[in-house]
């Protein structure tokens, strides 16, 4: 399986109605290893049903195939359906061309750097 | 994993002899990284084709793959990858699978792929049905699908080398074909 981490911390936002986690992914995710961990942000989403704000840390994710790109309009649609926010920061270009010629990057904001997203989202 | 290069002389310096690079790989996603990691290194250090495109490169050849080992085969299967490149002209990609998963033929795989490449698509999917229709057609100038006999689909994806580089765009010149082999 190759290899990928996800990892999440909650991040203060100052608003108790508001809650703000930054997901980090590291490595690749691909077919070998999507389906598995896109449990961990399904559970994250389902036990956060309502003003989710995600953060999704690219800056160490080297590889996203199309189904990744699928979960992640999945997780989009949902999380923003309960009045919440993804936004996506420090991706590689490679990623952002991925997400560029599937059309993701207009429905999903991506930014150079954590503080613009985090910015972005309070 | 078996891997040869059927032209070994078609390395940098024989510019115009095709480097054409034939690999069994099992129907195991797990092997989809080397495949990547080593088309992209082809395409980047042997092709000509620039950092951008031989990312490009791997993300079609990953499509491919995973679409012939999830639709076109079961497990303990395999499936043929050949790369094949012309140094500055062009590289190209083809996948057999032997139609033992789901069966698809050519010419159901034509229709599948125009009606999915509209770009309204995007908004009505779930989870999958982005790879080849976005991913492979957006950054491929052909796409061709054939029939294998007795069973079995054949797809094969070239990128032009000079339309690679004359734009950062996504191409808008397309072909989409669809052909039995007899």
């Amino acid at each position: 399986m190759t290899y990928v981490n996800i990892a999440i911390d909650d991040v203060s936002s100052g608003d108790k109605n508001k809650k703000v986690k930054l997901v980090a992914f590291s490595g690749q995710l691909d077919e070998s290893n999507v389906d598995e961990n896109a449990k961990k942000i399904y559970k994250l989403i389902e036990s956060h049903p309502d003003n989710l704000f995600l953060i999704f840390d690219f800056s160490a994710l080297e590889y996203m195939n199309s189904k990744s790109i699928g979960y992640l309009t999945d997780w989009y649609g949902r999380v923003t359906g309960k009045n919440g926010k993804i936004v996506i920061a420090r991706a590689k270009e490679n990623i952002l061309d991925i997400l560029q010629v599937v059309g993701l990057t207009q429905l999903i904001n991506c930014y150079p750097s954590l503080e613009e997203a985090k910015l972005a989202i309070m | 994993m078996d891997m040869r290069n059927e032209t070994s002389l078609a390395l940098p310096g024989h510019p115009e002899q095709p480097i054409r690079i034939t690999m069994t790989l099992p129907t195991n996603a797990y092997f989809l990284s080397g495949i990547r990691d080593f088309t992209f290194s082809l395409a980047k250090n042997v092709t000509g084709f620039s950092e951008q495109w031989a990312y490009r490169c791997q993300a079609v050849i990953d499509e491919l793959c995973n679409n012939a080992i999830e639709h076109g085969s079961k497990p303990g299967d395999s499936v043929t990858i050949c790369i094949e490149s012309i140094v500055g002209k062009y590289i190209e990609f083809s996948v057999e699978d032997n139609g033992s998963g789901h069966p698809v033929n050519a010419e159901e795989m034509n229709k599948l792929i125009h009606e999915r490449k509209i770009p309204s698509y995007i908004q009505h999917i779930g989870v999958r049905g982005r790879g080849l229709p976005q991913i492979v057609i957006g950054w491929t100038d052909e796409l061709e699908f054939s029939d294998l006999k007795p069973h079995g689909l054949k797809v094969r994806a070239r990128k032009y080398f000079d339309k690679a580089h004359e734009t950062q765009s996504v191409p808008n010149r397309f072909s989409l074909k669809t052909f039995a082999l007899t």
